[in-house]
Formats: C-alpha cells, structure tokens, sequence
C-alpha cells in the first residue's frame, strides 16, 4: 500500500489534491475523508447499488458508479456527485430543496428504512437528465423505468413505489410524450 | 387330468412369458439410463437446446464462419424430431453425419468425433432420446451462405476430414487412461473446439488438442504439459470439471455450459479418467509461480497495478486473493497464464453474467470494462495481471491490444 494524490470535483466543489492510499475504495474515501455518509455501504460486492455516485461525464451524459467495488482513485480527475449533492441549500448549508425525485420520494413514501434510497434517488436523476436530453414515448416508459432502476435493491420490497414516483415526476416534469 | 396338466403348463408358460419381459423391461430401463448418462457426455444438450427452451428441441444458433447453424429438434417427435429414425439412421447421423433423408449434416454437429462411437452406444442414446418428451416445433432452419448451403458438396469435406479423429494408440496405458481418452476425444468431443480449424473448417490433426478459437475466444491447449504449465494437477482438474470451479478459476464463457450441460453429471472415476488422458499417466508437474514484487515489473504493468486497484480489487482482492462466492482469485489463476492475452481481454471486455455451479454454489456477476479503459489502460492492466500472477514477464504491446480487438467478432465490437 502506497499513498498517492487524488483530486476531483466532488457536488460542484473541487476537492483534493489529497494524499490517498492507492487500494482505498472510493465509499470509505467518501464517508472517512470526506465524511459524505449519505452513500450507503450494502453488500459490498457490487450487487444492491446502494452505493452508487453519479460521474458526469466530458461528453454531457452522467452514469452510475458502484463504490464499494471502485477504489478512489478511478475517480481521479473525475466530476462525481452523491447523494448530499442534489439539494439547493442556503449559504450556512442548510437545505432548502429537495430535488425533484427527493421531493416525489418523500412525498409518496417511496422508501421505508431508507438504507437504498441514496442508490435510488441517483438512479432516478441519471434517468431525468437521460430523459430531458431525449425524452421518451409513453409506451417505453415502463421499460426505461426498469432498465434504469431495476438493479438496485430494496429489502422493504418498496418498489412498486419507487417506480410510481419516479413514473409520476418523468410524467410531471414533461418527459415523456404521447405515444 | 389332462386338462390340469394342461392348465398347469399354461400357467408356468405364461410365467415364464412375463418373466420375459419383466426381464426385457428391466433391460430397456438399463439400456435407457445408460443411454441418458452417454447423451450427458456427450452434450447433445448444448447445442440442441435453445436458452429457455425445452430439452432437446433445438434452436441454439451456431455462429460459425459459413453463417449461424441451428440447433435440430432431437426429441421424439415424429414431425420434426427424430421420431420415425430408427437405430440404423440414428447411428448414421451420429457416426457419418447422415440425416434419415440422406442429406449431409454440417459438420457442426460432431460426427467427426462420434464416428469412434460404438454402435450399443449410440442405441442407447437413441433408446434414451426416445422417452424425452416430443415437442411438436420445427427448429429455426439453417440458411448459409453460397456455396456452404450445398449439403451435397459436404460429400468431398466427409471423404476427406469425416473420420479425421484417430484415438492414439493405447499400448502400455491404463485402463484409466484409455477410459478417458474415450471420454474426451469421443463422447465429449472437446478435440472440436480445443484444436485449430484450418481454411475448409476441419481440425488440424497435426495440432490436435494445441487450442482452437470459438467466437473471439481460445479454447486453451489441452496438452499434459501446456496444462501444467498452467497449474493443473490431476485432483485440481477432475474436480474442475465436477465442480465447475477450482483454485485455477471457474468454468466460464463457451465451458460453463459444458459444465452445466455435461461435466457436472459424470461420475467421479470417469471424470479422473478424463484428467488421466490429458494429463497422462504420469502427470508433469504443476508449475507453481512464486509472487513477483512491485520493483520487478516494468513501468507498464506498474501503471496497470492502479488500474487493478481501482476497478478490480474490489471483488478480487487487493493481492489477487480473491472473495469467496463472489470472484475468483488471481493467484494461481489460468487464464493469467496463457501465453495468448486474448482470453483475458475478453473476459475484462465482456465481464461474466452471475454463474451457478453445483450445489449452492454461485459467483456474482462480473461488469464489463470495455467502454471503462482505454487501450493504453487496458495494456497496462493485463501486462500487471500477466507479470504479477501469469508468469508472463514480458511488456503487452498496445499494437497487441489494439489487434485483438480489430479481430473481434462483431458481438465484441459492438463494445
């Protein structure tokens, strides 16, 4: 084990460069360096994707990346956001709003001990952003909804929730068109 | 008393009569429990059945170089299965490649290597395909290109490769050890994939068992001293190929449902006879590679250790130990050892869906990094993989990397 520097963009804000071990996975950069908890260590195996981060990418598309499996420094360089990232907060930190699958989140209860929900709100805001790029006929919707969250796992069994909040913000936001 | 006499003889006949067929019966049974395992090791399974498919209906596209070959439905059904063959045109098929019509079967269907089969084998195969259930569907038909589509031009190809396959002579062997050449160059035919194809697509005799590619993949040499080079013993190999897994790796792209299909159903002594023809009678050694340090690797492979550390270690472990259930070790793994890095690019390229093995048995699915690393990183990657767990010191090339994936098949390049 060797330590190594290691720079990104972390919500907007440029962090690093810091020295990091060069073995460390990028969930324990998060919650020990960064003390971003909000990423939640699952399985730690890659499988529920409660741990997941967004990176957006140089060419404008975003992604889901596993960080119990990735180690910190894939994320070199890299634009990355979490789950603390997505509300608009005031100048002293507090937040303010909610993002729109936040929001749709806590208002039909999508989740119920919540341990997932992190993986699922970044899911469902990959999959906004996807949709305002290109949005979607009504008839692919349910098909997109599952290509885009069906990997994650819940062991509320929250699902049917899950998928009719997101359903209802793609709808509501102007995402999908007839057809 | 003439009548009781009569009666009397009457009665004992009719005994003896269903004592017959009882006999007869329990003789069936045999012959079609025989029949079952010896479709097992053969693997008729693997090609005659789609994914999802009912067993032995066909459907399972063969991509070969000539065009995409089907799978035939070999259930007993009399439409379109193999319900009205009898034992004769069952053997032709099996041994000559002859279809009840008389047309050619495409040498996809191993006759190549069935022809050593002997005939009470294949009645038995015959006897066990005939109480699997009929399904009443035509497979997809096979259409190739010009002038592969002319089954009567594989007549030359038949006179010329048909019976290409020779056992090797068996002077001085044991008994283990021809029961297992019987196993694998016969029945499981795994000279069909495990040798090199020349130009007309038959095996190169003069390579047997040498390594053959199969869609952008290489079914690795299966000679005694190539696989101990690559670590395997006799324990580690029989138990492969039950199991499915080993220390050496799990079975995985075109051998997973080998495994699943066939190896895991054979008995423990054929599966050690297997290991016994290929590894020999007396078994070189397994090569045992001791660890390279950091300092000792070239500059490459030591970029490619953080590449290893950031999207590999997670599930393999940081010092290649791997994690049980869930990803294989890099230590003493095989594929690391090839000399060909094909199989290794192919595997970080493709990744692996979540594989069931015997038992409760189960690895966790493997992502594929093909749109992650760039060739640069993927050089670098597989040089650090190769030199510190492969005994594979020298530097990959990138021109190397670049050229194996131009040579893709277009599933691959689709990446």
């Amino acid at each position: 084990m060797a330590n190594r520097p290691l720079h990104m963009t972390l919500n907007g804000q440029s962090v690093g460069p810091v020295e990091v071990p060069d073995d460390l996975p990028m969930i324990d950069y998060l919650h020990e360096y960064r003390n971003l908890t909000g990423s939640r260590l699952g399985c730690g195996q890659g499988i529920c994707h409660a741990c997941v981060v967004i990176v957006d990418n140089p060419d404008g598309t975003s992604e889901e990346v596993r960080t119990c499996i990735t180690g910190a420094h894939y994320f070199e360089g890299k634009k990355v956001r979490t789950i603390e990232g997505h509300a608009s907060r005031d100048e002293s930190g507090k937040v303010t709003e909610l993002n729109p699958i936040q929001q749709r989140f806590v208002d039909e209860f999508a989740f119920q001990c919540s341990y997932c929900a992190p993986g699922f709100v970044n899911a469902a805001t990959v999959l906004v952003e996807k949709l305002q790029r290109q949005p979607i006929s009504k008839s692919q919707l349910e098909a997109v909804i599952e290509d885009s969250l069906g990997h994650h796992i819940c062991r509320c069994t929250g699902y049917v929730r899950y998928y009719s909040a997101t359903r209802n913000v793609l709808t509501d936001l102007g995402l999908v068109k007839e057809g | 008393m003439k009548r009781i006499l009569s009666s009397l003889g009457t009665a004992v006949g009719l005994a003896v009569s269903l004592m017959a067929i009882q006999q007869a019966r329990a003789a069936d049974q045999q012959q079609i429990k025989r029949g079952e395992y010896l479709a097992r090791a053969t693997d008729c399974m693997a090609c005659h059945t789609a994914p999802g498919g009912a067993p032995y209906a066909g459907g399972l596209p063969i991509v070969s170089p000539f065009g995409t070959i089907y799978g035939t439905n070999i259930t007993p059904d009399k439409d379109h299965g193999i319900g009205l063959y009898s034992d004769d045109e069952f053997f032709a098929a099996l041994t000559e490649g002859k279809r009840r019509d008389g047309a050619n079967l495409y040498p996809a269907m191993p006759y190549t290597s069935y022809h050593l089969m002997p005939r009470e084998d294949s009645d038995a195969i015959h006897a066990y395909l005939e109480t699997v259930a009929p399904i009443n569907r035509a497979a997809p038909v096979t259409r190739l290109s010009f002038p592969f589509n002319v089954r009567p031009g594989l007549m030359g190809w038949n006179m010329l490769y048909g019976k290409d396959v020779k056992l090797t002579p068996a002077e001085g062997k044991s008994e283990d050890w021809k029961r297992g050449q019987y196993l694998v160059d016969v029945l499981g035919h795994c000279g069909e994939c495990h040798t090199p194809r020349g130009l007309p697509g038959a095996m190169q005799q003069d390579k047997r068992m040498t390594g053959g590619l199969l869609n952008g993949y290489l079914a690795p040499s299966l000679l005694a001293n190539d696989l101990a080079a690559r670590g395997w013993t006799h324990q580690d190999l029989s138990s492969f190929l039950k199991h499915g897994m080993s220390a050496q790796g799990t079975m995985f792209n075109e051998m997973f449902p080998v495994f699943h299909n066939s190896t895991q159903n054979l008995n423990e002594p054929d599966l050690a006879s297997m290991a016994t023809f290929l590894l020999g009678d007396s078994p070189p050694q397994a090569r045992v590679l001791s660890e390279v340090p950091l300092d000792k690797m070239t500059e490459s492979a030591r970029r490619g250790r953080q590449d290893y550390l950031n999207v590999c270690a997670g599930c393999h472990g940081v010092n290649g130990e791997g994690k049980p259930h869930i990803a294989v070790a890099m230590q003493g793994n095989t594929t690391l050892r090839l000399d060909d890095p094909r199989n290794l690019l192919r595997v970080i390229e493709d990744g692996i869906g979540e594989q069931k093995f015997a038992g409760f048995e189960r690895m966790q699915p493997m992502p594929g990094f093909a749109d992650k690393l760039s060739n640069q990183q993927m050089t670098d990657l597989i040089s650090y993989l190769r030199q510190a767990w492969g005994g594979q010191p020298a530097d990959l090339l990138i021109g190397q990397i670049e050229q194996l994936k131009a040579d893709a098949p277009v599933e691959h390049k689709a990446h």
